[in-house]
């Protein structure tokens, strides 16, 4: 009954073992297990171990013991329903859906034995076709991401340092009969920063969506400490799902559990679902913030400005990646959502084809 | 009093010690004290999770040792380190003859020049201690694997020393504020249990236990206000812990009745964030409006 009542909650998605069943058996022997409340908190005490899934736990635990079919629970409203009055259709200046004109991609050819990989580079990632874009991913692979370091209260051994190793001194003097050999040192380490990739995956982005979900996946396997989120209406962390050996496997994962993809844009509501949810309990604390987005935002501007100035109080750095700035250095904002957020922003880059993505990377690290 | 009897009895024993336990965590903790298991707690900022380990600790008169975690902690901070300026003395006293002796190393590495750190110092008092981890999400993951083994065997390898190992385990707390995932191994080895924000009427009675002098009627107008609080969105919504605060710094100043003037002089005690007492500071009426 109880290993059966396991099994159900592993069909669910609850990471329930073996050991689990014997433990949960276990307290109930100490409990009463005829009695529902007991047969209850014994299993969500033992069976569960994240408060995502409780709800869970609450609706099979009511199908299994009780015989109910699936029993909402008021406790916890859906995410973010759509909110109609929010939308304002006004004041928003679209811009050129196809910004760099005659682009680098003839520069490239220009070199006649440029390799095809050359050419590549510099294609905007709307016009690759299926073959290219096979290579663009295999190249996207390869590039090399590494977030910022600061330095940690953690310390390892080193030459010169602030902190004199008295462990190995000690172990040392054994030797000379007590007389300390010579001052050991230790520093402190060196830690990556978290990097947090919020991905803009709503319509008016389609054409690099897929591009910016594979340059998080290429993040998330060359640091540990990264974190990817996507919005178009609402949030969704996928960086369990992006946790695939195989890139499209991982792609596919991520794009399964993302529900919005090429809808609207509310960047506002997103960005403070990101700090409320996420960003509060210290996920970005002290981390690089990347958001790619264009800025075309239909939701209300004051909640974006709201966010984006709690989100710059939280986090060391915000990096906006626009796929519109294109390739120009004089780029000015002009939707409304980026001209909002461009002054809580460090950095704003661009994202429109891959070298862009490839800098993006390189100056990672320099921001310190 | 050695484990408790039954949940009720546990219940009862922290209620004594002014800690109101629901249902939920009552069981936990039941569970965690009868199998020998520690027990994760998480749950929003200020719900009494650090409250619990030293309530139970005071209800079954057990040592309480805690362990505060920071990023940076290691083994030499958590388990245990040696006495390096007394194994440097004890060298300069040793003669040349003496210290030939491979005796001497073995002394050296001994019981004697052995500092308890809070895990060691748990391990050896047994269940004769609560040994609370608190904010274990602070530290970095690298010390949650050295924690695994004292979790799960509750038994500490020294090198030079040997095993320690407990034979009747104390009671582990774990609290995380979950500002990471822990990882899966050390969630496997425990119990957990999510704390949430009590109803009005518990809050009342839980401040009520805490603050025993308040007026019943000046409680319920401030748990009314917190949990109109916590409707809004703020940046740090109020925790339990600052609901007792705030009756605490209202009687303080003698103020007998939650309304918007007291409110605006006391508002610090429950935010924290320039932008919450911003957006609250216009509605006080509204917040402190009562039942």
């Amino acid at each position: 009954m109880l290993v059966a009542f396991g099994r159900e909650l592993r069909g669910a998605g609850l990471g329930v073992g073996t050991g689990d069943a014997v433990t949960y058996a276990a307290a109930l022997s100490r409990l009463d297990p005829a009695d529902l409340t007991d047969l209850y908190w014994a299993g969500r005490v033992v069976l569960v171990s994240r408060p995502d899934d409780i709800a869970t736990y609450d609706q099979v635990f009511a199908r299994f013991y009780l015989g109910e079919p699936a029993m909402p629970r008021a406790g916890r409203p859906p995410a973010m329903p759509p909110r109609a009055s929010t939308w304002s259709e006004s004041a928003l200046v679209v811009p050129d859906a196809d910004p760099a004109g005659p682009g680098p991609g003839e520069q490239a050819l220009l070199g006649l034995l440029a390799s095809d990989a050359e050419v590549l580079r510099h294609k905007e990632f709307a016009a690759c076709t299926p073959d290219e874009l096979a290579a663009v991913r295999r190249m996207m692979a390869r590039i090399a991401l590494t977030p910022p370091r600061r330095r940690s209260r953690r310390t390892q051994r080193a030459r010169r340092g602030a902190v004199v190793d008295l462990r190995r001194m000690i172990r040392d003097s054994l030797r000379t009969q007590g007389d300390p050999a010579g001052l050991r040192w230790r520093d402190r380490k060196v830690r990556l920063r978290p990097l947090i990739l919020i991905l803009d995956v709503s319509g008016s982005m389609a054409d690099y969506s897929r591009h910016l979900l594979q340059f998080a996946y290429s993040a998330r396997r060359a640091a540990a400490r990264v974190e990817v989120f996507c919005f178009g209406t609402r949030l969704t962390r996928i960086t369990g799902e992006l946790n695939r050996r195989r890139p499209d496997d991982a792609l596919e994962r991520a794009a399964a559990s993302v529900v919005d993809w090429a809808g609207g844009t509310r960047i506002g509501e997103s960005l403070r679902t990101f700090v409320t949810e996420w960003g509060r309990r210290g996920i970005a604390r002290g981390g690089i913030v990347v958001i790619c987005s264009d800025g075309l935002d239909r939701g209300d501007p004051a909640v974006l400005d709201a966010a984006m100035e709690r989100l710059a109080r939280l986090s060391h750095r915000i990096v906006w990646v626009n796929p519109h700035v294109g390739g120009d250095p004089g780029f000015r904002p002009s939707t409304l959502g980026m001209m909002i957020a461009a002054p809580h922003t460090d950095l704003l880059v661009s994202g429109h084809d891959l070298d862009s993505l490839a800098e993006l990377a390189a100056l990672l690290p320099a921001l310190n | 009093m050695d484990a408790p009897e039954s949940v009720g009895h546990l219940t009862t024993a922290l209620r004594a010690r002014g800690y109101l336990a629901d249902r939920g965590l009552a069981t936990a903790l039941f569970v965690a004290m009868s199998l020998h298991r520690p027990i994760l707690l998480e749950g929003e900022v200020g719900v009494g999770k650090t409250e619990v380990a030293k309530a139970i600790a005071a209800a079954y008169e057990r040592t309480l040792i805690r362990l505060q975690c920071y990023e940076g902690i290691d083994p030499h901070q958590a388990i245990y380190e040696w006495d390096y300026a007394r194994q440097m003395l004890h060298i300069r006293a040793l003669s040349e003859h003496q210290l030939a002796d491979s005796g001497a190393v073995d002394q050296l590495f001994g019981p004697a020049f052995l500092i308890e750190r809070p895990l060691l110092a748990a391990v050896r008092a047994g269940d004769a201690a609560v040994l609370l981890i608190d904010e274990i999400d602070r530290a970095d993951d690298e010390f949650e694997a050295f924690l695994l083994e004292v979790l799960s065997d509750f038994q500490i390898s020294i090198p030079e020393v040997g095993t320690i190992r407990a034979e009747r385990p104390p009671l582990v707390v774990l609290t995380s504020n979950r500002t990471r995932e822990l990882h899966d191994a050390l969630k496997r080895r425990c119990l957990y249990h999510w704390i949430g924000y009590p109803t009005a009427e518990r809050e009342a009675e839980i401040v009520l236990a805490r603050e025993p002098g308040a007026a019943i009627e000046l409680t319920r107008k401030v748990v009314a206000a917190v949990h109109r609080l916590r409707e809004l969105d703020l940046a740090k919504p109020p925790g339990v812990a600052e609901t007792i605060d705030w009756v605490q710094t209202l009687r303080f100043l003698g103020a007998t009745d939650l309304n918007p003037a007291s409110a605006r002089d006391t508002l610090g005690a429950v935010l924290k964030e320039r932008d919450d007492l911003e957006l609250v500071s216009g509605s006080l009426a509204d917040i402190t409006s009562g039942a």
